[in-house]
């Protein structure tokens, strides 16, 4: 048999002594819900309420005090906490309490409703009218091609490029090392290091992009197909160069876009909205 | 033996804490400064290092939360079964694998940044990708924010379960709700169960040790069960269940016969039957509570019938155990917890019931029999009918006994005191137990005062012990004179001998004398060279004469002697003029003689001590008039420094160069500068 310590206190002889031993050794461990049943058996203590009462009141004091004396990112991360719940306290506040300002009724205007004294000015509105369809044409037609960022900052070449000096020597600084984010196609191959002159380091080479779809306001994980233009230029096109305001094609198989024709549509163009090689991924705006 | 216990897992921090747990630490323990002109690969490596420790940190959080949680199939299977009822083992499940997914995506992360910094070029790039790195870490993390809230949940409630040993002797309750099984154990054990008079106090599993035959039991009180479909069972009743079929143990079956719980006999005998299955193979007791209300006897036929029913049910699974079908005490046992009889009784009985079984199944394992062959206890056969008592001898016997008789006899104090007119007549002499040089001076009786002076201010204790000290010294000393008194006297000798002596001594008397007379003479300066050997003692005569006086021919040594004298070598100048050469002496007319060459090469190869000279003595070269004349010098010279040499000041004898060639300025490799400066 094993000899663990019941059993051993059990070789003792049979003294006081002993029993005290098996006592302490019975006294059981705390089980279950051992706080609620002492409260119910013996009640709170005395002075419980007032206990709490006085921590409540004293807890502005103890914040206040560790507001002053946080340093560094616990500071931060503390007062940002804390203004998180202040402003929320404000907004309920404001939301509960009876308004006393005075506000503009707003009736309902029907639209294109004239004040009185403009009641006469008929053929000013049709003037009006008439020029904004032109805008209208106009902007849509230059629709096709409008996209959400339209300005995009010039990427310089010695930005978009690292010289590599090559040679035995290293004194030929013919090749060029791309050091933003690029696509490269499955089935490149490189050509051999002799005749590359543009290295396109795999390591800043990226397949997926994060699409957002501007109307449903929700994002997916794509394959890129391609790159369709890189508004830095032609070259940074062909070599699939992603920067900011590029347009890429990606797969939208999964989602289940169906043209007015009934037919699926696999590849949609997609604006990429932010610097890849900064955020080590690609987020793009389905261009609908 | 492995030890249950879920009270040491960890604290698992909210998604929100976690994550400030996380880059606080990152932006404590990390490096905090850097710079744009620094080396881009130290830039590089400044955020990596960031990414990387985060990583690590996140990884090892997560791993000590998935390795502290029990994995419910390696735990044994009450507690896998009672983990499962509690918490839902698919939920749990879940919350864990989430974690490990959670673990492997900030890995994978961490990786993909510290690739994509290895092409980072600039200090804002870098950033930009810690930033980007730590982030989505931290989203990861809020993602599975509802499964850490989870595992904080579970870990709490886990901490507050009882620590029950499922292979220990254990003593299970089970039976309807308010049938009085949480009063028995708070009459049995020390645990402090709430009982109160409505069904379902108990709600989950409680522990309490007992003790039987100086071993210890686990009782464990369970909630009560109610006779329905095992499906429609609530997780309170499914902890009983759990208990009931996965510990092995001594079931006490508590049946209400009073009814007061507010189930019938016959409900209660019904329950019985549906769990029956759950018995098997365990010692089981059919325990009637509240005898006070209503005995055993007093029930009604049919439910005594039940009553009688159950009992048979019980003594099939001691049979199942192999148990004799004659032995029915102990299964069926009546009590009261209220008035405490019969309790001990039935305590007593389930307890050795169980130490029976288990020790018959000790008995019947295959561990044991591997243990019982290495025992043997051999007993030898006798050969025959005759007594072979063991042989002690003799002198061994008579020694043990009269040892025995002494060990006896030895009188106490109290003894004589008894033997003596017992107490308060007998009084009893410290003066015996004296220790002294003499016996009889025990009882001597020293005066106090004696003479007007109080003895005890003249008692020296180590008197005796001072006086053998003294008488050895003395001892000591007195044999030290008798042997300085030893010397020569002149009785024992004969007249030629004594003369011989006299001679000795005069002699030793002359030289001390002689010595002395030229200490005084010439302080402590040393030998005189020869040449200012101005009284001529050491003459060659004189050792010639001292020698012939001994005995001993003379001519050889005094021949060497003056074969050596500087003063037959001739003079410095006339030497230095011979030594110059052989051509020389050609033109010369009156050069030295050709034995005067000779002895010259003779000398030169040997030569007398130097000796040193008077201070005042003139020696050519020096440019003093005559020894007045620079006897004046030096005392001027003197007492020029002598008031420096009394102020201890550095004088001119103090110039040194400290050391000639310095160790720094001679070793090692040269480069710019000299051997003297550098």
């Amino acid at each position: 048999m094993l000899l663990n310590h019941s059993n051993a206190l059990a070789l003792l002889p049979k003294t006081p002594l002993r029993d005290m031993a098996v006592t302490l050794m019975l006294i059981h461990q705390p089980q279950g819900d051992y706080i609620e049943l002492h409260r119910k058996r013996y009640g709170y203590r005395p002075d419980h309420f007032e206990r709490k009462r006085k921590k409540e009141a004293r807890e502005v004091h103890k914040r206040s005090s560790i507001a002053q004396k946080a340093l560094g990112i616990k500071g931060k991360m503390f007062a940002k906490k804390r203004y998180a719940e202040k402003a929320q306290m404000k907004r309920t506040l404001a939301m509960h309490e009876e308004s006393t300002s005075r506000r503009k009724v707003d009736d309902d205007v029907h639209e294109g409703a004239v004040p009185s004294y403009l009641l006469d000015r008929e053929n000013t509105t049709r003037a009006k009218v008439l020029s904004n369809t032109i805008k209208q044409k106009r902007k849509e037609k230059a629709g096709k091609w409008e996209v959400p960022l339209p300005k995009v900052r010039p990427v310089a070449e010695d930005e978009m490029f690292k010289v590599l000096r090559t040679g035995k020597r290293k004194t030929k600084q013919w090749k060029r090392m791309i050091t933003k984010a690029t696509f490269v196609g499955p089935s490149f191959t490189r050509k051999p290091p002799k005749y590359e002159r543009f290295i396109r380091p795999s390591g800043l080479r990226f397949t997926k992009a994060h699409v957002t779809h501007p109307e449903l306001k929700c994002t997916f994980n794509l394959e890129i197909i391609a790159v369709k233009k890189n508004p830095n230029g032609q070259m940074y096109t062909s070599l699939g160069v992603l920067t900011r305001g590029t347009i890429v094609e990606v797969n939208v198989s999964e989602l289940g876009l169906v043209t007015p024709a009934g037919k699926v549509v696999w590849g949609k163009y997609a604006q990429v909205t932010n610097n890849p090689e900064n955020d080590g991924c690609v987020n793009a705006v389905l261009l609908v | 033996m492995v030890q249950y216990n879920f009270k040491k897992i960890t604290v698992v921090p909210t998604g929100k804490d976690f994550i400030d747990i996380i880059l606080s630490r990152t932006q404590r323990q990390t490096p905090t400064v850097v710079h744009k002109g620094y080396a881009i690969n130290r830039l590089r490596q400044f955020y990596m290092r960031k990414v990387k420790y985060t990583q690590t940190n996140f990884y090892e959080k997560l791993s000590a939360i998935i390795d502290e949680f029990p994995r419910l199939d390696d735990i044994h299977p009450f507690y896998g079964d009672l983990l499962h009822v509690l918490y839902n083992k698919d939920h749990y499940k879940l919350a864990l694998g989430q974690i490990n997914t959670a673990r492997n995506l900030i890995s994978k992360i961490a990786k993909d940044y510290v690739r994509l910094l290895k092409y980072g070029d600039s200090l804002y790039r870098c950033k930009c990708l810690k930033v980007a790195a730590l982030g989505r870490m931290c989203t990861v993390i809020k993602r599975i924010g509802p499964s850490l809230a989870y595992l904080e949940q579970i870990r709490q409630h886990m901490a507050r379960l009882p620590s029950i040993d499922p292979n220990t002797r254990t003593i299970l309750i089970c039976g309807y709700p308010n049938v009085g099984k949480s009063s028995f154990i708070n009459k049995i054990t020390k645990a402090d169960v709430d009982v109160q008079p409505y069904a379902f106090t108990t709600k989950s599993l409680f522990v309490g040790h007992t003790d039987y035959e100086y071993l210890r039991y686990q009782v464990i009180d369970t909630p009560g069960i109610l006779d329905r479909p095992f499906e429609d069972r609530n997780i309170i009743e499914m902890c009983s269940i759990t208990a009931l079929a996965h510990l092995r143990a001594a079931v006490l079956f508590f049946l209400d016969v009073s009814g007061s719980c507010g189930y019938t006999i016959a409900q209660q005998a019904a329950l019985f039957h549906s769990i029956k299955s759950l018995f098997m193979n365990k010692p089981l007791v059919i325990v009637c509570n509240k005898t006070d209300l209503q005995p055993l006897d007093g029930i009604s036929e049919e439910d005594k019938k039940l009553v009688m029913e159950m009992k048979a049910e019980a003594l099939k699974t001691v049979l199942g155990q192999g148990g004799e079908a004659a032995n029915d005490e102990g299964v069926l046992l009546t009590m009261s917890t209220l008035t405490e009889e019969g309790v001990i009784a039935v305590k007593n009985a389930a307890c050795k019931r169980l130490l029976d079984q288990r020790v018959e199944i000790k008995m019947k394992s295959k561990k044991l029999n591997d243990c019982l062959n290495r025992f043997h206890v051999a007993f030898p056969k006798p050969r025959d009918q005759k007594e072979r008592p063991a042989c002690i001898p003799q002198a061994v016997l008579e020694a043990r006994a009269k040892q025995a008789s002494e060990t006896e006899k030895r009188k106490t104090e109290r003894d004589l005191e008894n033997e003596n007119g017992g107490a308060g007549v007998y009084s009893a002499s410290l003066k015996k137990h004296y220790i002294l040089a003499n016996d009889e001076w025990k009882e001597d009786i020293l005066p106090e005062i004696l003479d007007g002076h109080n003895v005890y201010d003249y008692i020296d204790p180590d008197i005796l012990q001072r006086l053998e000290e003294l008488e050895q010294e003395e001892g000591l000393r007195q044999t030290e004179d008798a042997d300085d008194d030893f010397e020569m006297d002149g009785q024992e000798l004969t007249p030629d001998e004594q003369k011989a002596l006299a001679a000795i001594r005069k002699k030793k008397s002359l030289l001390i004398q002689q010595h002395r007379i030229k200490k005084s003479t010439a302080e402590s300066r040393p030998i005189v060279p020869r040449k200012f050997d101005k009284e001529r003692e050491f003459t060659s005569e004189r050792m010639g004469r001292q020698l012939s006086k001994l005995g001993i021919d003379p001519s050889l040594a005094i021949e060497r002697v003056r074969s050596r004298s500087l003063s037959k070598r001739g003079r410095k100048r006339e030497r230095s003029v011979d030594a110059t050469g052989g051509e020389a002496m050609d033109m010369d007319a009156d050069t030295p003689s050709k034995k005067l060459r000779a002895r010259s090469r003779s000398l030169s190869l040997s030569r007398s001590r130097s000796r040193s000279r008077a201070p005042t003595e003139v020696t050519p070269g020096d440019g003093f008039k005559d020894s007045t004349q620079k006897g004046s010098a030096l005392k001027i010279a003197k007492k020029s420094t002598k008031k420096r040499n009394k102020n201890a000041r550095r004088g001119e004898a103090d110039r040194v160069i400290p050391t000639l060639k310095p160790k720094h300025l001679y070793s090692g490799k040269r480069s710019s500068g000299k051997t003297d400066r550098r």
